[in-house]
């Protein structure tokens, strides 16, 4: 059979955000298969440069649109190394609300796109509308709905509004009570059981040569490689949670992580408001200008575990008033790039769209 | 991971004895970062590779121009031990050449596609690395240089809009753009403290 060119996306329902996979098929096998990223580039690493450091705290929730505080954490995270900050106790517990909130959101946007790809709406609506409850939360912590800018270098911007902890209490709850229904309506489901059991495989030695983190790491080499257990940042060595892991990685086994994930997420927001100390939320990072604020020499490396794996920030700064150089590591840069172009050949058509969403590929991070 | 702090001490052992390390930074109990010379990065890479350090979690290089030098960066990580190590190399600028470590790390091809498109690096042996990835048809110097200046390119690049002032301000009135300079020359001025 002839050979023929298709394209999967930038408008697609299993594409998130603006990127398209080149396919060439065979019948609905595909033989050969590309990302084409670049239609967000944005500039963000030549901008950091450009815009002072305190600046800099608007412009990076920007990188990936649907999680940005891990963002804001990993950048923050790379200037207090540089800077040697100490943040305060409180600061940390609320940072961990905060990222653990955004993991319950993108886990949950992610398993209701999974709907797109199998065609089973309903789901998406579910997880929306939860979703749509994470924002309401955040936007009473922060005053923003998706950017928040709420955790900036020295702790997080203000204190938690008084009663918070009722709202996120009522939310958990809520969610807790409805998951047996969010598992009953997706992974338990004979027909979308049917078509994501066995749906493209990756094992163990193909993780490695990608360099693939995260859920999707976890679930193939069966070991509980979290950033949060294996090289804890805030307050997580004093939190109780189990990392998800899996034997056999497959479509299914990825989707099934992400559910118990938001389980642990829910333990761990709750141990947090538990233990949360009362004080301080933030060290002044300067005695006068904001803007004028310098930064000691150094070249530091800085990563946190989103809810795709590991999101880093590189940052050099030469003791001047802007970044030098700020370098992204997209957490779904391997799987993206390399992942795409490598392991989709051999698989079918209708089974591109699940990779993107399972794998979590998201292209604002892949082209910054 | 309990006594993270001797994974530090053995990896800087581990390296320090092996190689001729020009800078040794340990900067906090989870990352090391190393400073050698080009030729021993392979090597280097090789050795870490072997002793667990399988995961390549980012390459790019820094411009410098006053030293007429690009600086590579790669960093691995150890999921076991938990120390993400950086290793970071000088290249000359005039004739930025690196062989590609495509052989110790497959995950590399797409970073170092990367770093040649926005610093013009080259990496023999990655067949790919001068195929365009994420700029589409770009007609200048690679933009994460130092001396690419992005208001310059779009200023040279795109026509310039004319806006013409259509109505007569009243006596005594700041017109917007006035305004608007004004404000601008403001926040210089916050930023440098008064200098230009």
């Amino acid at each position: 059979m002839k050979e023929m060119k298709l394209f999967l996306g930038p408008q697609h329902p299993g594409m998130h955000g603006n990127a398209s996979v080149h396919i060439y098929v065979d019948g609905d096998i595909i033989k050969k298969s590309f990302l084409l990223p670049g239609m967000l580039h944005r500039g963000f690493e030549k901008g950091m440069e450009r815009h002072s450091w305190v600046n800099n705290i608007s412009l990076i929730p920007r990188v990936c649109v649907v999680e940005p505080d891990t963002n804001e954490m990993a950048f923050a995270m790379a200037v207090e190394m540089l800077a040697k900050l100490e943040v305060p106790e409180r600061a940390h517990w609320i940072r961990m609300i905060i990222l653990e909130l955004a993991r319950l959101s993108i886990h949950l946007m992610a398993y209701g796109g999974l709907g797109s790809p199998t065609g089973l709406y309903t789901m998406m609506y579910h997880a929306h509308t939860d979703r749509n409850t994470i924002l309401n939360i955040f936007e009473k912590i922060t005053g923003h709905r998706v950017y928040h800018q709420y955790i900036v270098p020295g702790g997080v911007r203000k204190d938690l509004p008084v009663g918070i902890e009722k709202d996120i209490h009522s939310f958990l709850d809520d969610l807790e009570s409805r998951y047996e229904e969010y598992r009953d309506l997706g992974i338990n489901n004979p027909t979308i059981q049917a078509r994501i059991n066995d749906t493209i495989p990756l094992p163990a030695e193909v993780v490695w040569e990608l360099g693939v983190t995260g859920i999707g790491m976890r679930s193939a080499v069966n070991k509980p490689y979290d950033l949060r257990k294996v090289k804890p940042y805030a307050r997580y060595d004093q939190v109780e949670f189990d990392v998800p892991v899996a034997p056999y990685s497959d479509a299914y086994a990825r989707v099934d992580c992400k559910l118990q994930e938001v389980v642990q997420s829910i333990g761990i927001i709750r141990q947090c408001l538990a233990k949360m100390p009362e004080g301080d939320v933030r060290v002044p990072i300067s005695r006068g200008q904001a803007m004028r604020w310098t930064v000691p020499k150094g070249h530091v490396y800085a990563c946190v575990e989103s809810s795709r794996g590991e999101f880093g920030y590189f940052m050099v700064s030469d003791g001047g008033t802007n970044p030098y150089r700020v370098g992204v590591r997209g957490a779904s840069y391997p799987q993206g790039l390399l992942g795409i172009e490598k392991y989709l050949p051999g698989t079918r058509l209708d089974d591109a769209a699940l990779w993107v969403d399972t794998m979590g590929v998201c292209s604002p991070e892949i082209d910054r | 991971m309990t006594n993270s702090m001797s994974n530090t001490e053995f990896v800087t052992n581990l390296v320090e004895s092996k190689f001729k390390v020009l800078s040794t930074e340990v900067l906090d109990k989870y990352q090391v970062s190393f400073e050698v010379k080009k030729e021993d990065v392979h090597s280097l890479l090789s050795l870490l590779k072997t002793s667990g350090w399988i995961q390549l979690s980012y390459l790019s290089a820094v411009d410098w121009p006053n030293d007429n030098e690009f600086e590579l960066v790669y960093i691995v990580f150890n999921w076991d031990k938990a120390v993400h190590i950086q290793i970071r190399c000088r290249l000359d600028r005039e004739t930025a050449s690196m062989n590609s470590i495509l052989p110790i790390f497959p995950g590399c091809k797409y970073y170092e596609r990367e770093a040649h498109e926005f610093f013009g690096i080259k990496f023999p042996g990655n067949p790919d690395h001068e195929k365009q990835l994420i700029l589409e048809e770009w007609d200048d110097i690679p933009p994460l240089r130092k001396d690419f200046d992005p208001r310059a390119y779009s200023d040279r690049k795109f026509s310039k809009m004319e806006y013409k002032n259509d109505f007569v301000n009243k006596n005594g009135e700041v017109s917007k753009q006035d305004a608007r300079t004004k404000r601008y020359d403001d926040i210089d001025k916050l930023r440098t403290g008064g200098k230009k």
